[in-house]
């Protein structure tokens, strides 16, 4: 039974989905946009369960990504699916900047970073002779036609995204189950006992710190090249951290499926039901979900339903996580 | 081996240790006693890292280590425990040996790590979780383990037999003989119990308030009448 | 140009009055529960419009409104410390994200009351304007920079002469010590958090008189009031006025000298390069170790 599970779960995201919904272009746009968050709510969750970092700014990233993609395909001419992980690495390297925010402690660096995020805005709008300033940049390149497929179509861009996030996934659970994971997961609450033995904790904080900002200026750059449009205050747009943050909260930011799970939730709900319910201020309701979690389960829905559901002991359900 | 000159460590306006001189040489062990708040555990963060010292130098194995971070001078082969236990949480006592062993030591070899579960007698708990499912006695063995692991030149042991019961001290004592035999590395140990220093030991180095009033064999050290007056007193002639 | 630079320093000394009274409250909580309120700035900004509500529908001048807003918003800091104080594992992360989750609450609430539209003061005999020398700004600043001062000057007195003010001076440098001197430490926590309910009421009405608010208002001063923690350092009053006034010039000056998109933007920077260079403060001393 258990081996199956995942191969029918892939089977569904991959074959029922766009089979079924790929007609109702408003459903699948919804679901770009969850998986999107998913991407983000992914990379955020790495840096805080892998790195021990709660960042306020991932926005940052994200905008850096889209922005580097566009205007690499836009103004250099490369192609829109090199553009895509240049962006991601352009992201990176914005994260050099942030290293040294690695030396202070939690709400010094989750600060420290949101600062970064407002940094990277107000030169977005400013430096006007690149970025077009606060207008934006219209008429971005759409995904490419590859093999036949056509990504740039509604079902394309689906499976694009998808794989991107299943791909980041892998990446994580990679980490996770090296011999570096092993150590960053030893960081959380024992930080100079790895030390002792040889761990080098900045390095290895400052490269999840890299691979959370590739991650998160990947996904940017993918939602750049599908809305075809940015602009500063869109790119870096708070949204960009408070959604996958709820999401990765909400769906268990220790568990690998937990932020992807928690971002189609979480997403979904907001535009369906919160939006129908406060149209100006629905984010009202991702507050009340972000504190109701931290209160009453703070390791997310996750981990509680196979809690519920199987009973096994804390240490195995861990590990199934893995 | 290691050789520690002038070492003064300044904690606000208080003296914690001043002007130490210490040497070993490779292989050698070593007891370090003192009362309370003498600066023994300060000592050993000064060696590991952990401390910096306001002034002096800490030559490791013919290399300068005062700048040198935690993680180099435990590559570099010097392996510590902890008072109190620190095991790393979250991962089981056989990952804690891996990890200690992959970046103290720079590669993973199965068969060590079995050789080091079997010695400590920790086989049985490799599987449970370090940060909860061991008993004392277990602990303070993963704490030798993790450092063996890293494959140490020089193994720090801060009182690793305190709060063991008598059954558990002589045990542990027979493995720590044991280790001193087998893998062959000086050992720099923090015990209070003069008769384990006794058996332990070639050579006793006595600290208090941070300055280094004796050192030599237990048998010298511990009829040295400054050492008994500041020591634990009668406990010098049991 | 000299001239204009003297305005712009008098400015930024009348905007740090307020921004020091934020801080203070911040820094306040920080000190006995160790954790940074990111719903803090959104107590501020509650202030701000029960001041817009009261003027608007009521026609009270926003001096008079202080009393209600002392009410709504120190009972929205206990309500803030109930929850937070519920917390029990791995703190630290927890109540940032927590408090981080409050804030988006107060501020969308505050969106869906008030909607988004900016507010500022209709009061004549506040925007006045007030002449010192070749010095102008509106009577609101000079009155709320004084109400500030004193305030300010209220608290310190209280942290070092009442009972209560010894408490949470002791809460904050040694929690333990604290309780085997028989303070109660859950208390003081409360203590705390009202005290800083009491001074985000004073400084949202005085932003609210002096300025225009808008929703997403509370965010950005939950960031000036930990700039200006950071500038100061850990424990250090004196570095808090002083933090909020450096915070406040520069932030006029950048206006007055480059533009005012780069207002926000002059803020960060002062922030990182103190972290980054300084990271014990501007007039924080040196740490005490154990």
């Amino acid at each position: 039974m258990k081996p199956i599970a995942p191969v029918a779960v892939l089977a569904a995201a991959y074959l029922l989905v766009p089979l079924l919904l790929g007609g109702n272009a408003y459903l699948m746009t919804l679901l770009v946009s969850a998986l999107i968050i998913a991407g983000i709510a992914l990379a955020w969750a790495l840096l805080g369960n892998l790195g021990g970092m709660v960042s306020f700014g991932h926005a940052a990233f994200f905008g850096v990504g889209a922005y580097t993609s566009a205007l690499l395909s836009m103004q250099a001419g490369l192609p829109v699916l090199l553009a895509i992980p240049l962006g991601g690495l352009g992201a990176a390297l914005a994260a050099v900047a942030v290293l040294p925010a690695l030396r202070l402690s939690g709400p010094y660096f989750a600060l420290a970073i949101l600062a970064y995020a407002h940094i990277f805005r107000i030169l977005a709008t400013e430096l006007k002779s690149l970025t077009g300033g606060s207008a934006g940049i219209l008429g971005i390149p759409g995904l490419p036609t590859l093999g036949g497929l056509e990504l740039g179509s509604r079902n394309g861009q689906y499976l694009l995204v998808l794989t991107v996030v299943l791909a980041f996934i892998a990446l994580y659970r990679a980490i996770w189950r090296s011999d570096y994971g092993l150590a960053l997961r030893a960081m959380h609450d024992s930080e100079d006992a790895t030390r002792v033995v040889g761990v080098n904790s900045t390095l290895l904080k400052a490269a999840m710190l890299f691979v959370s900002a590739f991650m998160t200026g990947t996904i940017g750059a993918l939602n750049a090249h599908v809305i075809n449009f940015l602009d500063p205050d869109y790119a870096f747009s708070g949204a960009w951290t408070i959604v996958p943050i709820a999401a990765a909260i909400f769906g268990g930011y220790r568990t690998l499926g937990g932020p992807l799970l928690g971002a189609i939730a979480v997403y979904l709900l907001d535009q369906l039901l919160f939006k129908a319910l406060f149209p100006s201020g629905h984010q009202i309701i991702l507050g009340v979900l972000l504190g109701a979690m931290i209160l009453l389960s703070p390791n997310g829905l996750l981990p509680w339903i196979s809690r519920r559901l199987q009973r096994r002991p804390a240490t195995e359900v861990r590990h199934a996580a893995a | 081996m290691l050789q520690l000159d002038n070492i003064a460590v300044r904690f606000g306006g208080l003296n914690v240790l001043t002007d130490v001189n210490f040497a070993m040489e490779t292989g050698e062990v070593v007891g370090l006693v003192g009362p309370n708040g003498a600066g023994k555990t300060t000592l050993f963060n000064v060696i590991s890292g952990l401390v910096r010292p306001v002034s002096g130098r800490v030559v490791f194995d013919g290399r300068d280590m005062l700048r040198a971070p935690l993680y180099q001078r435990a590559r570099a082969g010097l392996g510590r425990t902890f008072q109190i236990p620190q095991p790393m949480h979250e991962l089981t006592v056989r990952e804690n040996l891996r990890v200690a062993q992959r970046f103290g030591r720079g590669r993973v070899d199965e068969a060590r790590i079995d050789e080091i579960l079997d010695f400590l007698k920790l086989r049985p708990k490799a599987q449970a979780d370090a940060a909860s499912g061991l008993a004392l006695s277990e602990l303070k063995a993963l704490e030798v383990g993790k450092a063996l692991a890293t494959e140490p030149k020089l193994l720090l042991l801060d009182e690793v037999l305190a709060g063991l019961e008598t059954h558990g001290k002589r045990l542990f004592m027979q493995t720590l003989l044991a280790l001193r035999e087998r893998f062959g590395i000086g050992i720099l140990i923090i015990e209070h119990d003069i008769e384990t220093i006794s058996n332990l030991c070639q050579r006793v180095c006595v600290l208090d308030f941070g300055k280094v009033i004796a050192d030599g064999t237990p048998q010298a050290v511990f009829e040295d009448p400054q050492v008994i007056k500041s020591y634990t007193g009668g406990a010098a002639h049991a | 140009m000299t001239e204009l630079i003297l305005q712009s320093l008098y400015s930024g000394l009348l905007v740090g009055g307020a921004y020091a009274l934020i801080a203070l409250g911040l820094a306040l909580v920080f000190g006995t529960m160790k954790i940074i309120n990111l719903a803090h700035g959104e107590l501020v900004l509650l202030a701000a419009y029960v001041a817009y509500t009261a003027e608007s529908q009521f026609g009270l001048n926003p001096l008079a409104s202080i009393p209600f807003a002392l009410v709504i918003v120190c009972a929205s800091a206990v309500l803030v410390y109930l929850l937070v104080s519920r917390i029990r594992v791995n703190r630290e992360l927890n109540s940032l994200i927590l408090t981080f989750g409050l804030g988006i609450i107060l501020t969308n609430a505050v969106l869906i009351v008030w909607s988004a539209n900016i507010r500022s003061t209709s009061s004549a005999w506040l925007q006045d304007a007030v002449v010192l020398g070749p010095l102008f700004s509106m009577r609101s600043e000079v009155v709320f920079f004084v109400l500030s001062l004193a305030l300010a000057g209220g608290l310190w007195w209280w942290l070092s002469r009442s009972w209560y003010g010894r408490a949470v001076r002791a809460v904050s440098s040694n929690r333990d010590a604290a309780k085997l001197m028989g303070i109660d430490p859950v208390r003081t926590e409360l203590v705390s958090f009202v005290v800083a309910g009491v001074l985000a009421s004073v400084a949202g009405v005085a932003i609210y008189s002096s300025s225009v608010i808008q929703p997403a208002l509370g965010h950005a001063l939950t960031i000036k009031a930990f700039i200006i923690t950071v500038l100061a350092g850990i424990g250090s009053m004196p570095g808090v006025l002083l933090g909020a006034v450096l915070l406040g010039v520069t932030e006029s000056l950048t206006v007055t000298l480059a533009s005012s998109a780069l207002q926000e933007l002059a803020g960060m920077v002062l922030f990182l390069l103190v972290l980054f260079v300084m990271p014990n403060g501007l007039f924080g001393g040196a740490r005490r170790r154990g």
